[in-house]
């Protein structure tokens, strides 16, 4: 499969996770664990500081979590500049309490049948998959959802 | 104790006037220079026998292109602190080596910035090292990413929102005095602090650093050197640079997560010193943001989360009346910013006594490095008798 993310790489993060980003692209939430030792490993890198070893597992990985944090930008950022007509939008972080508490990215999207519902730390949610777009800047990406509004929908 | 405690002084400040971004009237290598020789001006000593150079984060400006300038007779040690603005003290600290290992005599340390020769501000400080879990999810500024700190400090530690007001209106406050500060004609009162628009929640625009075009520098030589000079020396007593395991690069999984990523060099920094929160005079808070310096406040053993909102008031931060003055030039909200090197100057101009806010008596006086950076450093500066 020829993914779309590797023709647009970015680069400036540790640069381990391409593997995240194909399983996004194929629908799949993975997040890596230590081949030797088990321990989860996130960000992705090359070596398992725990153990020494050097390979890593990825593994399909439920995309469910809590709200560890976010925020919603009030301002169309340089660099982000594809957002711009969402503004106001919220990004969060969220915790993935199966995969060792990895914290992953993502937008979230509290609305829902005309409901709309704030985000707060601690909120259930769920991710959903989307395909790479502009706004994403040619990367697949997350969107979180509390799981209220999933049992409305 | 550290070796390095007190082995080396600051002895020259110098600083360009802060201009608007982008409205330089002179390139960033001319404004490095400027400053260079006016700290250099300000100790007596000739530019030519500067003999070490130090920056930090993405300076360009460097030794190989300032010599021939400066009449340079041999650089004998350059580096960089490889971090962004958290890497400002832990600059000072490699200085300090420097000088008290006889690598070099006379080490400047400075930052300088100009929109018109380089790139943005915020794009030229994140040195292209945003991850894509940021900017795919529309996050790529240090005011969004460390909102997503200081929403949890509030949210979930409970510190108060209020605390990052206090900080703002201290701030504010101080550079009222001060001719040089860029923010001086802000009256920030509640009215004008709680009707800013929003920039990132929890932030509003008065939480923000500002972005100037300008340069700052420092000029540090031995102890012993110090004390044959014009100026009344800044001793540095510590000023650690690092991050406790848990910390670095993490794309938001840095653990302990919210506050400042200050607990491990603070915790040095008072063991290499000597001397606890309750002793500080004065002290320069780095604030990228508002939230952060708070963060740091209370990673430094200031308050804790419980009673930051006793702590952090702004009666409190101020120089009549406060117990801990914070950001008495105004700081990098309210004086200007260039990428935090400012508050190096007015740390060193509380030591000699001659702040336009001037604490009195002023003997030990601290500056935080960027808080909730990668990795952060911290310093305390202090007078002949802290010693
Ligand atoms: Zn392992």
């Amino acid at each position: 499969m020829d993914y779309k993310f590797e023709q647009v790489k970015i680069v400036g993060g540790i640069g381990a996770d391409d593997e995240f980003w194909r399983g996004l692209e194929r629908g799949e939430f993975c997040l890596p664990t230590c081949a030797s030792c088990n321990t989860w490993m996130w960000p992705a890198h090359f070596r398992c500081g725990s153990c020494g070893a050097w390979e890593m597992r990825w593994n399909v990985v439920e995309p469910k979590g809590k709200i560890f944090t976010w925020t919603r930008s009030w301002y169309a950022f340089d660099r982000v500049s594809e957002r711009a007509e969402d503004v106001p939008y919220v990004s969060a972080v969220v915790e993935i309490p199966h995969a060792g508490g990895a914290r992953v990215m993502g937008m979230f999207d509290g609305t829902m049948d005309g409901l709309n519902e704030d985000p707060r730390i601690g909120t259930d949610v769920v991710g959903h998959i989307l395909p790479p777009s502009e706004k994403t800047k040619g990367y697949p990406s997350i969107v979180w959802r509390p799981v209220a509004s999933g049992l409305r929908a | 104790m550290s070796k390095l405690r007190g082995a080396a002084a600051i002895v020259g400040i110098g600083q360009t006037p802060y201009y608007k971004r982008g409205a330089s009237p002179h390139p960033e290598l001319k404004l490095a220079l400027q400053a260079i020789v006016g700290a250099c001006e300000d100790a007596g000593i000739d530019p030519a026998d500067v003999d070490g150079f130090i920056s930090y984060a993405s300076e360009r400006n460097d030794a190989q292109k300032l010599m021939s300038a400066l009449g340079t007779k041999e650089v004998r040690f350059a580096s960089l602190a490889w971090i962004h603005g958290g890497g400002i003290p832990g600059a000072l600290s490699i200085a300090a080596m420097a000088v008290a290992t006889g690598q070099a005599k006379a080490v400047v340390v400075y930052r300088a910035m100009a929109e018109s020769s380089t790139q943005r501000l915020r794009v030229m400080v994140a040195q292209g090292d945003t991850a894509a879990q940021y900017l795919v999810n529309g996050l790529e500024s240090p005011a969004q990413i460390l909102a997503l700190r200081s929403q949890r400090m509030i949210e979930k530690h409970g510190v108060p929102r209020d605390t990052l007001k206090a900080m703002a209106q201290a701030t504010y406050h101080h550079a009222r005095t001060n001719p040089r500060a860029y923010g001086r004609n802000t009256v920030l009162d509640d009215e004008t602090y709680d009707n800013a628009r929003l920039i990132s929640e929890p932030y509003n625009l008065f939480d923000c650093s500002r972005e100037n075009d300008g340069a700052c520098a420092v000029l540090v030589v031995s102890a012993e050197h110090a004390r044959d000079l014009a100026k009344k020396p800044a001793y540095i007593l510590s000023a650690p640079m690092g991050t406790l395991n848990g910390g670095g690069a993490l794309e938001e999984n840095i653990r302990p997560y919210s506050f400042a990523g200050q607990v491990g060099v603070a915790t040095r920094m008072w063991a290499e010193s000597g001397y606890g929160p309750k002793d500080v005079d004065v002290a320069q808070i780095y604030q990228n943001m508002t939230g952060m310096g708070v963060g740091s406040l209370i990673d430094h053993g200031f308050c804790t989360p419980e009673n930051a909102g006793e702590f952090i008031r702004f009666d409190n931060l101020i120089v009549s009346g406060g117990t801990l003055p914070v950001n008495t030039s105004g700081g990098d909200l309210a004086e200007g910013f260039i990428h935090g090197m400012g508050l190096v100057a007015e740390a060193v101009r509380q030591i000699r006594g001659d702040s336009v806010n001037q604490v009195m008596g002023a003997k030990l006086s601290l500056m935080t490095g960027g808080p909730g950076d990668t990795m952060s450093s911290t310093g305390l500066l202090g007078s002949e008798e802290t010693l």
